[in-house]
């Protein structure tokens, strides 16, 4: 037979710490070698016990869950972290994330369900309950629509007198000014620029000029 | 020898899971239920034989109102409340009697418990 996993827990709730440790012992593949009650301790621990995966609690009274898996993220890289979670609070998953847990496992879950964690973040898989799964990819959706203009802006094409007018707008001439520096009509020169924020999905004329300086769309001065 | 049956109604439920399985390896008790609201526990308390119950989580501070209904319809009903950062548990014996348990341990509730009964059973004797 394999190895057993080497296990940390690390939770102030006594009764759940403790228990949690006798439980996970009774399973043949699995061996706890150290448990904490507060991060700090933890931290401490894990440094010198080198386990293969720690169980954190996401709300531990002197260093939270996030700050711990932080911390053994850059000391202990090997250390695969579940993070205990009370409640399905996309940000709080994203951050714990973020700091480098392997797994996300609510305790409104059963701990049969902890245990399969265990195993798959063993494996090297990541592992999120269900509940958790869904927020995550509801929050990557948002962030997939964030992104999307951005893409789309790479392949939009300004034409020459829009590009004349935003250069003109960053040189800080008003709309009457480009006007008559074009020899067409302030309503022409207002539709250029309605057109091209609308192009772009912009909102302000500096929004325009600091597109296209960053993108070298501005024309030099003749 | 008499088993102490016992309900439960823990929450999160990997929490309840430590409570059924710390209570499944003691010979002298049984889990006979298992709620997840107060009116289910006060409806499994009336309906069942039962011995002592496990509250959880409840606030540290101020008396649980499901304690004193449950005590108003079990007066020998022993119950162990969780509070809810983890830190204390609280032993109602009856209406005016409370004990607390700091950072309680799986032994220290079960030992609470039994304390608790074997009192009452003595106090029964002539």
């Amino acid at each position: 037979m394999n190895e057993p996993i080497r296990i940390f827990i690390a939770d102030d709730n006594r009764l759940l710490r403790e228990g949690l440790a006798s439980m996970l012992a009774q399973q043949e593949d699995m061996i706890v070698i150290g448990a904490a009650a507060s991060g700090s301790e933890a931290m401490e621990q894990i440094k010198t016990l080198h386990p293969e995966v720690a169980l954190i609690d996401i709300g531990m009274p002197d260093k939270d869950g996030i700050e711990v898996t932080q911390a053994l993220h850059q000391d202990s890289p090997d250390v695969k972290v579940i993070i205990l979670g009370m409640i399905d609070l996309t940000d709080e998953i994203m951050a714990c994330i973020e700091a480098g847990a392997t797994g996300y496992v609510l305790k409104e879950g059963s701990f049969d369900y902890l245990v399969e964690t265990i195993r798959s973040v063993h494996r090297g898989e990541s592992f999120c309950s269900p509940e958790v799964t869904a927020s995550l990819f509801s929050r990557i959706a948002e962030l997939a629509g964030a992104r999307m203009p951005k893409i789309a802006k790479s392949s939009i094409k300004l034409t020459g007198r829009e590009l004349e007018v935003v250069t003109l707008i960053a040189e800080g001439l008003s709309n009457k000014e480009i006007a008559q520096r074009l020899f067409i009509e302030t309503q022409t020169v207002k539709n250029h620029v309605h057109n091209l924020l609308d192009k772009l999905q912009l909102h302000t004329r500096l929004e325009a000029v600091q597109y296209a300086r960053a993108r070298n769309l501005l024309k030099k001065k003749q | 020898m008499q088993t102490i049956k016992v309900i439960l109604a823990s929450r999160p439920k990997i929490l309840s899971d430590v409570i059924r399985n710390l209570i499944d390896c003691q010979p002298d008790m049984q889990v006979v239920g298992e709620v997840l609201d107060p009116i289910e526990l006060l409806i499994a308390v009336m309906a069942t034989p039962v011995d002592a119950v496990i509250v959880t989580p409840l606030a540290s501070t101020g008396d649980p109102k499901i304690c004193h209904h449950l005590l108003a319809e079990r007066p020998r009903l022993k119950i162990i409340a969780l509070s809810e950062e983890g830190d204390a548990a609280f032993l109602y014996e009856s209406k005016s009697r409370k004990k607390r348990i700091d950072e309680p341990s799986g032994q220290l509730i079960l030992s609470a418990i039994r304390e608790s009964i074997n009192r009452n059973q003595k106090g029964k004797k002539p």
